[in-house]
């Protein structure tokens, strides 16, 4: 049996701050508390919400008081955070510390002195970032030099982990893919049966080209009615974002007049708000689309759903996305999807729930008309999407697979059994070494990673050829800091916490037979990779 | 040598009361009483020396020996002059040996810093106080009393008397609950026992300026539970007991501090 952990998520980016980072966080905490670890989560004190706090299930999270300088990321004081992130990491004698998002400086600074500490460490990369303008050549430089001694890295995607490999210079190896997922069970399609009794199970085969689920006929009774859209039949659009450049309002705002002109008995619902929302307002007075665009301005998470039920097809025009969470959750509410292909969003959701365009003005405008044109045929099934889309994701088979990876940083699975047997042995034999070869270089990366100064130094000194030798100052600093607070502040003088009762650890829950394994969706999202992403 | 970190006594005058104090000072042993009695003296000298300073510096006396003692030259105690006397002695002290050391040293430094300087020793000598004591006294139906102080005790034996005592009393019906929260303090997380009062947006902190460590903390409110809401059964069965250590295992104290309120 595997063993437990006891784990620390650090992120700028938490609740009560609404956002798909910090849900992500939330539900994958939760989740791996479920299956038997400690999960405590380290973030900056927010208006209204300092000091150390219990959520649901024993989750505690600690609001470590800091400035706060843009879009609640706090301000980088590289080492001030030690005594403090000490301090809570002794008490709550953590193993293995977990950042997240790449804008958060706390994360950063957090896998620094973990790694100082002699702890185990993860980080998570939720976003895309270019390579070309100043601040993404600084943030870029950032990231590789937290980069440069972590043990594993998690991206949401596998454009995430192209992008995320070459910012950071890292091995390929040590980046795995493990994505977001929604709770189906919120976004329920309108007049879903909420029976949660039977057992949920595929009612057909969820990607074409799969051999169908034998289970099928015995569900079939669940099955929704199916809507029937009449020819005259209004279709409602539905947007949900924050309106910001990256997001595509542009796009959007360009776009709205061409397919209300060209399809009649459509309209439009915009909720969220953002510095765009004025172009919107304005495009909607010019052409008086006052009865065909209805903007709702920014609504709360909880009830993004009940916006969605009231659409046909969700429009999701963003120029720039790692993930897309937002896509998901709305073909979870059985809405048929027309997004950019950008990012990560084509590994998202299989063919047949989605219409794709190049993220420009025509392109946009004609898949949308070609999915309502889908929708008016009666061609596509949106009332299966719901159960489709449950099948293919869910915050238990996230957390399992995070759990590997926390298996594999800290030696619990070989390391043959973490990278693959087939990289090791060709490694071993294309490089006409022997298996010594091999640990000095992607050894060094995985369980056995060295915690001596000296090794780390070596990794740090590779970052460039002034930025090397600073950040070797700078991990020197921590180490003195770190030996200065071992003075000051002795172990034995702080005190240790109970630990919440834990659960009782999970056995593997993949089902047998029936449903879809997970490895078949991740199959098939290989395969329809598109070559080009970016 | 003098302190040590903060114990934690129980005293129980009835079986419905219940004191828990707690206090730097360590048990009074011969040797410490002798400490405590050189602190108390040298606090003494301080004064003393200051005195001598600021006379010698401000009212520059001559070799002379000030007014006698008796000034109608008859040795009687109705005409002792109290201020003649002291000055008397204060001029003995200046003119020996040590007092002349000290009176160089004040008439070389300017007056500023002269004054400056005695009011620190003064300030030191009179009001520093080595020991802190913080107690809470639980009365089964009447609440709960606080008091805090800095020194303790009497004045002769603990090397300072009593100072900055602040004591707060709190009726049972204002009490809500007392649980146990940890905050951030300084580059820290400690754990600290909370009173939650009606009517009060903010908690009362119990023992505030010692903090003591969990294991003292999970006493207290394990005995101050039990005094003020165990009706029957063995009261303080877990603070008296004197082994805080086997009390229902890691999770059980959480009952009380599962809807902890962020400090």
């Amino acid at each position: 049996m595997a063993p437990t952990y006891r784990i620390a998520m650090v992120c700028d980016f938490f609740f009560p701050q609404p956002g798909g980072i910090e849900s992500h966080i939330y539900q994958l905490s939760t989740k791996l508390i479920d299956r038997g670890h400690k999960v405590i989560i380290i973030t900056h004190a927010y208006e209204g919400r300092t000091g150390v706090r219990y959520l649901t299930n024993g989750l505690k999270v600690y609001h470590v008081p800091f400035l706060v300088i843009y879009r609640s990321a706090t301000f980088p004081t590289v080492f001030s955070f030690f005594p403090v992130f000490r301090n809570i990491v002794l008490r709550e004698r953590i193993d293995i510390v977990h950042g997240h998002a790449s804008l958060s400086s706390l994360c950063h600074e957090a896998i620094l002195h973990a790694r100082t500490m002699g702890l185990r460490t993860v980080f998570t990369d939720h976003s895309l970032f270019g390579f070309a303008d100043a601040a993404s050549i600084l943030t870029n430089k950032l990231l590789k030099f937290a980069l440069s001694d972590v043990d594993h890295v998690i991206c949401v995607s596998h454009t995430c982990k192209e992008n995320t490999v070459l910012r950071a210079s890292l091995d390929p190896l040590m980046v795995s893919v493990i994505p977001n997922a929604v709770v189906a069970d919120n976004f329920r399609p309108l007049g879903y049966p909420t029976t949660t009794s039977t057992p949920p199970s595929s009612i057909s085969s969820p990607i074409p080209g799969l051999p169908p689920n034998p289970s099928s006929s015995l569900s079939s009774s669940l099955t929704p009615p199916r809507r029937i859209l009449g020819p005259h039949d209004p279709i409602t659009i539905v947007v949900i974002s924050r309106l910001f450049y990256n997001k595509g309002t542009d796009l959007l705002t360009a776009a709205i007049p061409r397919i209300l002109a060209a399809h009649p008995n459509t309209r439009f619902i915009i909720a969220g708000s953002g510095p765009k929302s004025i172009d919107l307002e304005q495009m909607i007075e010019q052409n008086v689309l006052q009865d065909r665009v209805e903007m709702l301005g920014p609504i709360r998470h909880s009830e993004v759903r009940d916006v969605m039920v009231r659409g046909h097809i969700y429009l999701h025009p963003s120029l720039t996305e790692a993930f897309g969470t937002v896509i998901v959750e709305a073909a979870s509410c059985g809405l048929y999807v027309v997004c950019t292909q950008v990012g990560g969003i084509p590994e998202v959701l299989p063919g047949h729930m989605t219409v794709f365009a190049k993220p420009e003005e025509d392109d946009l405008v004609a898949a949308t008309g070609k999915a309502i044109a889908a929708l008016r045929r009666n061609e596509v099934r949106t009332e299966l999407f719901h159960e489709q889309v449950k099948n293919m994701y869910s915050w238990t088979n996230v957390a399992e697979r995070t759990e590997r990876v926390y298996n594999g940083i800290s030696g619990a699975i070989s390391e043959a059994e973490f990278y693959g047997y087939d990289h090791l042995k060709d490694h071993r034999n294309g490089s006409n070494g022997s298996w010594t070869a091999v640990t000095a270089t992607r050894g060094m990366r995985s369980g056995v990673q060295s915690f001596a100064l000296i090794d780390r130094l070596k990794r740090y000194y590779g970052c460039g050829v002034w930025a090397g030798k600073l950040f070797c100052v700078c991990v020197i600093v921590d180490y003195l800091i770190f030996l200065f607070l071992e003075l000051v502040f002795p172990r034995e003088s702080i005190d240790i916490c109970p630990d919440w009762p834990r659960k009782k650890k999970v056995v593997d829950t993949r089902r047998e037979g029936g449903g879809l394994e997970w490895g078949d969706v991740e199959e098939y999202r290989r395969r329809s990779r598109p070559s080009r992403l970016r | 040598m003098l302190t040590t970190t903060p114990y934690l006594t129980i005293r129980r005058p009835s079986p419905t009361t219940a004191e828990f104090t707690l206090t730097t000072c360590p048990p009074l042993t011969l040797p410490l009483r002798a400490a405590l009695f050189g602190v108390l003296c040298l606090r003494f000298i301080a004064v003393l020396s200051v005195i001598i300073g600021i006379y010698a510096a401000f009212f520059s006396p001559t070799g002379l020996l000030p007014p006698p003692i008796f000034p109608s030259g008859r040795i009687s105690f109705l005409d002792f002059d109290l201020n003649n006397f002291l000055l008397h002695i204060l001029h003995l002290l200046y003119i020996s040996r040590p007092g002349q050391y000290l009176a160089s040293l004040a008439i070389s430094l300017p007056p500023y810093a002269v004054l400056a300087l005695s009011a620190l020793t003064s300030y030191i000598a009179l009001f520093a106080r080595i020991h802190t004591t913080e107690s809470l006294l639980v009365l089964r139906g009447l609440g709960i009393q606080m008091s805090s102080s800095v020194g303790g005790g009497n004045f002769f034996r603990l090397g300072g008397g009593t100072f900055m005592k602040r004591t707060r009393f709190i009726p049972t019906e204002k009490i809500q609950d007392i649980l146990i929260n940890e905050a951030f303090k300084g580059f820290e997380v400690r754990y600290y026992l909370v009173i939650v009062v009606e009517g009060e947006q903010d908690v009362v902190v119990c023992f505030p300026r010692l903090l003591p460590r969990r294991k003292i903390v999970e006493r207290v409110w394990r005995g101050a539970r039990g005094c003020l809401y165990e009706k029957d059964g063995p009261v303080l069965s877990a603070g008296a007991g004197g082994g805080g250590g086997s009390h229902g295992g890691n999770g059980a104290w959480r009952g009380g501090n599962g809807n902890g309120k962020g400090g």
